[in-house]
């Protein structure tokens, strides 16, 4: 009720219901005035938020100050109550009535608030006027309603900035819980744990849950489900209706710096800090610029990430959200940054599967390449199953393709063939399991052949670049006593290598990096 | 309603589970005339009012049940008229004001479903009821796929995503994901029962697993199929035995954990439990046979180098399109019909995910040309005027002829050598190579183990 000593007065909405029960005035109506919904009337916000007027003198009791029927009223505001009534200043849309009891409001409201004799009586609008103010001040807050139902009930630019603070004391708070435990059972709001998953969250929790992690808190729900069942507890939260429903539909971004850092959401957006299409369209040829400048992949990566974020929220699915992911893409795979990589490829698919243009195929191929490298069949089986026709004859998929045919059936001869000769940027990904490749192929070779051959076999088949690069190859993998000099060449002793290289090739496997698999 | 709570009292004095479940099955194509009396029988005022009587109030007609019980069984009856009515309005057979969808459908379903599983914990069921259960999830599965087909094709996707990136998969699959989780919260009730084994709802499980595999599947996280089964094994102690369920459910169960291993590689495992699935398997149950086999053929082809006969294939067609070319390719060492074999079939291989295991099945079709090779190397001197033996040094470019003719184009010495590797590393051929002189020296006691020579 702080607001009450500080606000002009007549301009307490609470009133107006109370108006033609005039008589009966107590305190009540102004705390009823908290619940509606024009309170935060912008031009006002902004007064109630920087004054910021001390706890409110306690209301005094209701019954004494009606049993204080006389009261000494000051000139000024008889001069106030006069004026009111003289007929030059009536308004033809506001009736008598109407003025009386704004008047009375008015008048009675000083009072309570000790402000008779230090409102300026003479300055102050006449009650005709506030009536009609107040008036207009209802249809605007009635309009800005249904605006904002329509743009997903955010906030305003104004009032989301003036909220920063709170909000982010919400954020710190909602970390914090997301690190205890995502799915905390004494949560209220998320109730049986299975509702708990994914689109039944309430808002914050969902951001929250960090992309991959899907089987793993799957199975932790599953495993919160079955202390619940133990218990047979689950039932009766069930059907506690979800919390208030999340708001539906995209926002607008309203930010136009260029450059942003990327955090993780743990809120729903503010339009004042994402930034529009247009805005990242400038910020994307920003990032190509600095890139090929600075090359600074920690800078590049967070850029893109808040870059990514930003299209996300405001769902922006189209051409250039695809040439933002592409280049994010490439950028990842140049720097072996698969994790990034990863969750680019992912959403890649997904936009070449609704229709979107881009660069299907070289992206096709990268992700048969890199299937290979993580040695997930059932994504494997998967990217090939999204193969067209035609996308079997385009030459970087059709190279992807005999790679993996080659690994499938050991022939290591045409992998390394085709190792080097690939297309676009498809070396980078065939360069994370080339050694694999290569030790495979030599444990191979050690059981298929004897006695020996030559070092320059292994440089020619295994493609290294010479035998210096062979020979540290196997040395590295304790395999010098392998190689003897002769008197032409160096000679590998495959028939000795025994197990050397089959363990070497059982380790490197086992060690296929996994790291932002989905 | 009046019908329907008769036939209900009658499964219930009998506690026959099934006949009890056919009271809450919404089967619409054989049976619409029927539910659109139970629907019209009922009104939106009155229902709960009718319900309370027919199963609370109406002393005459009370069965042997509490009160508590008979309140679960009110809630089941009033939450399945409701469902029904969607269900109706959906399938276009009566007018409603509001716009029906698959969606309201499903979560209609769920609603009853939940008031099942509530009768469980809450009001005494007692376990020859679990059909109803079965009901339940069999429709609630159903339900999901078609309010998530029905949103895929009105293109309303909009569901409220905050992560950095999109998630098409949740956005394809939101009722059916959900629904694995309901199918998951039957699963737990079923498993979490601790009653003895005669009255517990242990005998339920295998159903819900089945169910559960069938949405993992469907949603394309068959992995998540392997924490159930850990659950299972976990649990199984106080388990019945698994060959006193009923057998479909036992064939079920079989092909899925079969497959399972089969997308993980575990080639022996898959085939221990397919076969097992196979031989479980009603003759007359032709789909099922054949999808077993689906994944069985290969198997055996991996682990015993063996190829299905024209007999097994004979009353399967769809299985001799996809095998019979394949099949005789290997048999015949013929690598350019193996390619083609395997390239014609490849997307039905590849949905099937069987592509990557028959693709290995070239390694069979080299290795039984490469035979070829050997045997009709024919015979040598043995050493010191010894008995005749198999020519054992054989030169790279024998080898290499063969592999250019039956795989029609041109190939290098070290590739063929590289094939050749490959043979020996995986125990398909015994011997080695010398590289520097250019031939393969074969073992003299078996050079192709299993093949006879």
């Amino acid at each position: 009720m702080s607001w009450a000593s500080a606000t002009p007065p007549g301009t307490q909405p609470g009133y107006v219901s109370y108006a033609h029960a005039a008589t009966a005035y107590t305190p009540v109506p102004v705390r009823q005035g908290f619940g509606q919904p024009y309170t935060l009337q912008p031009q006002y916000a902004a007064y109630a938020n920087t004054t910021n007027p001390p706890p409110a003198p306690a209301a005094p009791p209701a019954e004494p100050q009606q049993q204080q029927q006389k009261i000494d009223w000051p000139d000024k505001v008889r001069s106030y109550v006069q004026r009111s009534f003289e007929s030059k200043n009536m308004l033809p849309d506001v009736s008598r009535e109407e003025m009386e009891a704004k008047l009375k409001e008015t008048i009675s409201h000083a009072k309570d608030a000790g402000i008779m004799y230090t409102t300026d009586w003479d300055g102050m609008p006449l009650p005709q006027m506030l009536v009609r103010t107040h008036r207009a001040a209802l249809l605007e807050a009635q309009q800005r309603a249904t605006t904002q139902m329509l743009a997903a009930s955010w906030p305003s630019p104004a009032s989301a900035a003036a909220s920063t603070e709170p909000a982010r004391a919400t954020n710190h708070h909602n970390s914090k819980k997301r690190k205890s435990s995502d799915f905390s059972e004494s949560d209220p709001s998320t109730g049986n744990p299975w509702r708990s998953n994914k689109k039944l969250l309430s808002l914050s929790d969902r951001i929250s849950q960090p992309p991959g992690l899907d089987s793993k808190s799957l199975k932790q729900a599953e495993k919160a489900e079955n202390r619940k069942q133990r218990f047979n507890t689950a039932e009766y939260k069930t059907y506690r209706s979800p919390s208030p429903p999340p708001p539906t539909g995209p926002i607008l971004g309203t930010c136009t710096n260029l450059e942003k850092n990327y955090l993780r959401l743990t809120a729903p957006p503010k339009p004042s800090l994402v930034r529009p299409e247009h805005i990242l369209h400038q910020t994307l040829d920003l990032l190509k610029k600095k890139w090929r400048k600075e090359n600074n992949y920690n800078y590049i990566c967070d850029q893109f990430k808040s870059l990514r974020q930003d299209l996300t929220v405001q769902r922006i699915k189209n051409e250039f959200t695809v040439s933002v992911y592409e280049i994010h893409a490439r950028i990842a795979l140049e720097k072996g940054d698969l994790g990034e990589y990863n969750q680019c490829q992912t959403q890649l698919r997904a936009l070449y599967a609704s229709g979107i243009k881009g660069n299907a195929v070289e992206f096709k191929a990268y992700r048969i390449l890199y299937f290979i490298h993580t040695a997930n069949r059932t994504a494997l089986n998967d990217a090939i199953a999204d193969l067209t026709t035609a996308d079997k004859e385009e030459r970087a998929i059709k190279h992807a393709l005999e790679v993996r045919s080659a690994l499938a059936l050991g022939n290591y001869h045409r992998f390394f063939q085709l190792y080097l000769d690939v297309p676009n940027m498809g070396a980078y990904l065939m360069d994370m399991f080339v050694k694999r490749e290569r030790l495979a192929a030599l444990a191979n070779m050690c059981k298929a052949y004897k006695p020996d051959f030559k070092l320059r076999f292994i440089t020619e088949e295994l493609a290294f670049e010479s035998d210096a690069e062979a020979a540290q190859f196997i040395i590295d993998h304790n395999g010098q006593h392998l190689l003897v000099e002769r008197e032409d060449s160096i000679v590998f002793m495959a028939g000795n290598a025994k197990q050397l290289f089959e363990t070497a090739r059982a380790d490197a496997y086992r060690r296929v990096d996994l790291k932002g698999q989905i | 309603m009046d019908s329907l709570i008769k036939e209900f009292r009658a499964a219930y004095a009998g506690q026959l589970g099934n006949d009890l479940a056919k009271t809450l099955t919404p089967d619409v194509p054989n049976n619409a005339a029927q539910l659109m009396f139970v629907w019209e029988s009922g009104n939106a005022q009155s229902i709960k009012d009718d319900l309370k009587f027919l199963f609370v109030r109406d002393k005459s007609a009370r069965l042997n049940m509490s009160s508590d019980e008979a309140v679960g069984w009110q809630e089941i009856y009033y939450s399945y008229w409701k469902a029904l009515g969607e269900v109706l309005a959906a399938e276009g057979l009566r007018k409603s004001r509001v716009k029906t969808s698959w969606t309201s459908v499903y979560e209609a379903w769920k609603e009853l479903t939940s008031q099942i599983i509530r009768g469980y914990t809450n009001h005494e069921f007692e376990n020859w009821t679990i059909p109803c259960l079965y009901v339940a999830g069999k429709y609630m599965r159903l339900y999901a796929m078609r309010a998530d087909a029905e949103r895929g094709s009105n293109g309303d996707d909009m569901v409220t995503n905050f992560q950095d990136d999109f998630d098409p998969e949740t956005e394809k699959h939101k009722s059916l994901e959900d629904c694995a989780r309901q199918l998951n919260r039957i699963f737990n009730l079923c498993l979490s029962d601790r009653a003895p084994l005669s009255e517990s709802r242990k005998w339920g499980i295998y159903y819900a697993i089945n169910l559960l595999f069938k949405t993992y599947f469907k949603l394309n996280s068959a992995a998540l199929s392997k924490n159930v089964l850990r659950v299972l094994s976990a649990g199984r102690g106080d388990m019945p035995d698994f060959e006193s369920f009923p057998k479909s459910q036992q064939v079920t169960f079989k092909y899925y954990e079969g497959v399972l291993a089969f997308l993980e590689e575990n080639y022996e495992e898959a085939e221990k439990h397919l076969t097992l699935a196979w031989l479980l398997c009603h003759k007359g149950a032709t789909r099922n046979m054949e999808l077993i086999l689906t994944y069985l053929i290969p198997c055996h082809l991996l682990t015993t180098h063996t190829l299905p006969s024209a007999k097994l294939l004979a009353p399967f067609p769809r299985l001799q399109a996809l095998f019979l070319k394949l099949a005789t390719a290997i048999k015949k060492g013929d690598l350019r019909g193996f390619h083609q074999a395997l390239q014609e079939g490849e997307d039905e291989f590849v949905k099937r995910r069987i592509y990557l295991t028959l693709e290995r099945g070239r390694d069979i079709a080299l290795r039984n040309l490469l035979r070829k090779v050997f045997i009709a190397g024919g015979f040598i001197e043995g050493a010191e005027g010894g008995a005749q033996v198999r020519r054992t040094r054989i030169p790279v470019a024998e080898f290499a002829a063969a592999i250019r003719m039956s795989g029609g184009q041109d190939i290098d010495t070290d590739e063929v050598e590289c094939l050749l590797a490959n043979m020996i590393y995986k125990n398909l051929m015994k011997g080695y190579i010398a590289h520097e002189r250019g031939f393969v020296v074969l073992s003299k006691n078996g050079a192709f183990p299993g093949t006879g020579v």
